[in-house]
């Protein structure tokens, strides 16, 4: 007993304390959706789930497994090549191939679909230098098929990154081996290469996986019908909360079994490096054509994957720049930022305060607690969008009550505030800044903790006087990184901001969608922009870091 | 009895077995005690545990006639009054020497704080380094600033753990004999966790051998040591 009550005391701390509110924040949301599940459906979910559901999960499993399939195949050849060989441009083509993911790849679609539909640069060249009129049927990209394409360009950095940074953690030895065993380059590759990466490249999937599905922007755009189109025309078009929350289940269900598929393809393998400082493999240096064939395909993949949509943004922005700037637009910029920053600032601080909480205190309950702060990235915004609302409907109703009993104007309406945007992005973006932060601290060590402690201070000075200063270039990294992420997202954002609020990503939609592509274009190439910067520069901090 | 501790009994979790089995000891005022022993037996857990840095499972501590622990109360690191020397300093890199050595003291005006800080740089012998980054300094001065930071606030027990390891050979052997002058100067009570059989030799008073979380053996270093290099010449 004495030691039970000894346990609670030195454990129930402001730490303890306030990641549990933060925990609960997060986990009521996914709590809701998971129980109604289980609730009494009404009519239109029988309708839904007879005659619509069949469609969502195929076209949802058509697009997650051909992607998944193309992402990799162009991630992992580029990673091969770039790590194994030497050829011209290689150094400009390391980060280069990182840029695609500037672009979100709803705002690759429209750039896309711009370029070939039938006034676009392709055809009408044709048309009018050629006279050469096409099928139309081969120039849409408005399927699934185009989306594939979309999703595959745009999201296959996540794939080349991380197992390109895995392969340049590899000992030589491994490769060198191989060689002198007899295998060719096409052998080790089939061999060897890829079995050793295969956590990275599970890894890598997945995220490309969950991006698919967190998509509404391009399943929209070209009219195909996904979950989370699908949540989403349920719960604006039909006004059917309660089946767009079922609808939100099963995509959950989908999302638990791509994650328990990842944890057994990956097998008893983590996706660490292996950290003993070994000779790093040496690129063989290639000669001719091969060489230039090499250099060829990576220029190939950044042309379609950056090169060209940028080119195409960039045309139509300064096409369209006189009637798109103005104060407005101004106001536009002005509305990202301010959100962006809002929220990057609220997820650095929980951040700080749950890293800080498991680094201090190492339990079961704390891991549990790093394993739900991570929880939110894999959750579709779809999902998160709909049991925000439905919780804020709810909190708006308790709240006209309270007004009511104490004969009051209403102060606040939650449901019509950036709270509820606010909140649908901390849920979703603060795994990537708990990532950052706890990286931080983990570079940081409790020592600096300690020693303060010994010299007379609690815990919380500890964390003004020596922690947060300490902690600077994790608190910048962790700011930007989500800072970059709000900027480009778009389904929460659509569905949740306040009337009479936009930012870039839902404005230039909202001309994409109107037929107006060419006005789309320079809020796109903002926020393409921005995000490259960062890219660029977080590559040349990482390369110059020793590994 | 200055300091007391008995049947401390300390367990990690997920841990089989506990690395400390009813440790038990007493210290007089200023004296420097060496614990030594081999990696894993134990040593800096005692020093976690004296600064409250983890809780022991039972047993009880007593400094100055002060309960740190036992029973139902646990003192927390801050108000204990134990002063540590870690084993990589843990100078605060974003502060000069100076403020390190400020740092620690609290219910002071800025004069007394000042003249504090001076004279703890006097007694390590680095007054002019006092605008200095810790990352500026040598590893030897490193661990005076260390040191200083430890005594400014006047700790009523000052801990070292493994204090030499990250010091070259002959500089070791310097510092071994500057730090126990220092110690006698200042009449604080010490104990040092070493592995080290010639770093307990020249700095300690007395000697406690430990192995596998018990006390084997404790006295005069020269008592102790001829048992002690048996033990571990006969496990390397």
């Amino acid at each position: 007993m004495r030691l039970v009550v000894r346990t609670i005391k030195s454990k129930l701390n402001i730490w303890a304390i306030l990641s549990l509110i933060f925990i609960a924040i997060i986990l009521i949301p996914n709590g809701l959706i998971a129980v109604n599940v289980f609730t009494e459906s009404n009519e239109n979910w029988q309708h839904i789930k007879e005659y619509l559901l069949k469609e969502y999960i195929t076209n949802t499993v058509i697009l997650l497994s051909f992607t998944a399939l193309f992402s990799m195949m162009i991630g992992v050849s580029l990673a091969w090549f770039v790590t194994m060989f030497e050829f011209p441009f290689k150094r400009f083509f390391k980060w280069a191939l990182i840029l695609p993911l500037a672009i979100p790849p709803y705002i690759g679609a429209y750039a896309y679909h711009g370029l070939i539909n039938y006034t676009g640069i392709i055809q009408s060249t044709l048309r009018n230098n050629f006279d050469v009129t096409v099928n139309q049927d081969y120039f849409s990209i408005m399927n699934n098929q185009g989306a594939i394409f979309i999703f595959s360009i745009f999201l296959f950095p996540y794939v080349y990154t991380i197992t390109k940074a895995f392969l340049q953690n590899q000992s030589s030895s491994i490769i060198e081996n191989a060689r002198l065993l007899g295998s060719s380059s096409f052998e080790t590759f089939f061999r060897v290469i890829l079995p050793i990466s295969r956590a990275a490249i599970v890894g890598s999937v997945t995220l490309v996986v969950l991006e698919v599905l967190n998509d509404y922007g391009v399943a929209n755009y070209f009219g195909i019908q996904t979950f989370s189109t699908a949540i989403f025309r349920t719960w604006y078009g039909m006004k059917d909360l309660d089946s767009a929350l079922k609808l939100a289940g099963a995509l959950m269900f989908l999302v638990i079994f791509i994650l328990l598929l990842e944890k057994f393809s990956r097998g008893r393998r983590r996706y660490s490096f292996s950290t003993t400082k070994v000779k790093p493999i040496q690129p063989k240096k290639l000669r001719g054509v091969k060489a230039w064939l090499l250099a060829g395909y990576c220029f190939l993949i950044f042309g379609v994957a950056f090169l060209i949509p940028f080119t195409q943004l960039l045309y139509w922005a300064f096409l369209t720049f006189e009637s798109v700037y103005s104060s407005e637009f101004i106001q536009l910029i002005y509305q990202s930022v301010f959100i962006a920053s809002i929220a990057s600032i609220l997820i650095v601080i929980i951040a700080l305060i749950i890293g800080n909480y498991t680094r201090l205190h190492k339990s079961l309950l704390t891991s549990f607690i790093s394993r739900v702060t991570t929880l939110g990235y894999s959750i579709p915004g779809a999902a998160i969008a709909i049991s925000i609302i439905t919780i804020f409907v709810a909190l708006d109703g308790y709240l006209a009550d309270l007004y009511q009993t104490l004969q009051m104007e209403p102060v606040i309406i939650l449901r019509t505030s950036l709270v509820m945007l606010v909140s649908a992005y901390i849920i979703r973006f603060l795994a990537i800044g708990y990532n950052a932060i706890d990286a931080g601290y983990e570079k940081m060590g409790n020592t600096y903790t300690e020693a303060s402690r010994t010299l007379g201070f609690s815990t919380v000075k500890t964390f003004f006087k020596v922690d947060l200063p300490m902690m600077k270039p994790a608190i910048f990294g962790g700011f930007i990184l989500v800072f970059i992420d709000v900027l480009k997202e778009l389904p929460l954002t659509l569905f949740l901001q306040p009337f009479n609020f936009a930012t870039l990503a839902t404005q230039a939609y909202k001309y994409a969608n109107d037929e107006r592509v060419h006005e789309a274009a320079l809020a796109s190439i903002l926020i393409i922009i921005v995000s490259g910067i960062f890219i660029f520069v977080s590559h040349k901090l990482l390369e110059k870091e020793p590994a | 009895m200055f300091v007391q501790i008995k049947n401390l009994q300390y367990q990690y979790k997920n841990a089989a077995e506990p690395v400390l089995k009813d440790f038990s000891l007493t210290i007089e005022q200023g004296e420097i005690i060496t614990i030594l022993g081999e990696s894993g037996s134990g040593k800096s857990t005692i020093l976690r545990l004296l600064s409250g840095l983890e809780t022991p499972k039972s047993g009880s501590i007593t400094i100055n006639n002060d309960v740190i622990f036992g029973g139902n109360h646990v003192m927390p690191p801050e108000k204990r009054g134990v002063g540590m020397v870690f084993q990589d300093y843990a100078l605060f890199p974003h502060m000069t020497v100076e403020k390190n050595i400020k740092y620690g003291l609290k219910k002071m005006s800025r004069r007394e704080k000042q003249q504090r800080m001076e004279e703890m740089l006097e007694l390590i012998n680095m007054t002019s380094y006092k605008n200095r980054y810790p990352y500026e300094l040598s590893g030897g001065q490193q661990q005076r600033v260390a040191l200083a930071r430890a005594l400014a606030p006047a700790p009523s027990l000052l801990i070292f753990d493994e204090p030499f390891s990250n010091l070259d050979a002959n500089l070791q052997i310097k510092i071994r004999d500057e730090l126990r002058g220092i110690l006698k100067k200042t009449g604080i009570t010490s104990i040092f966790v070493t592995h080290d059989q010639a770093d307990a030799k020249a700095i300690a008073d007395r000697v406690v051998f430990i192995e596998k979380g018990v006390i084997k053996q404790v006295g005069k270093p020269e008592e102790v040591l001829g048992c002690a290099s048996l033990v571990m010449w006969a496990n390397s």
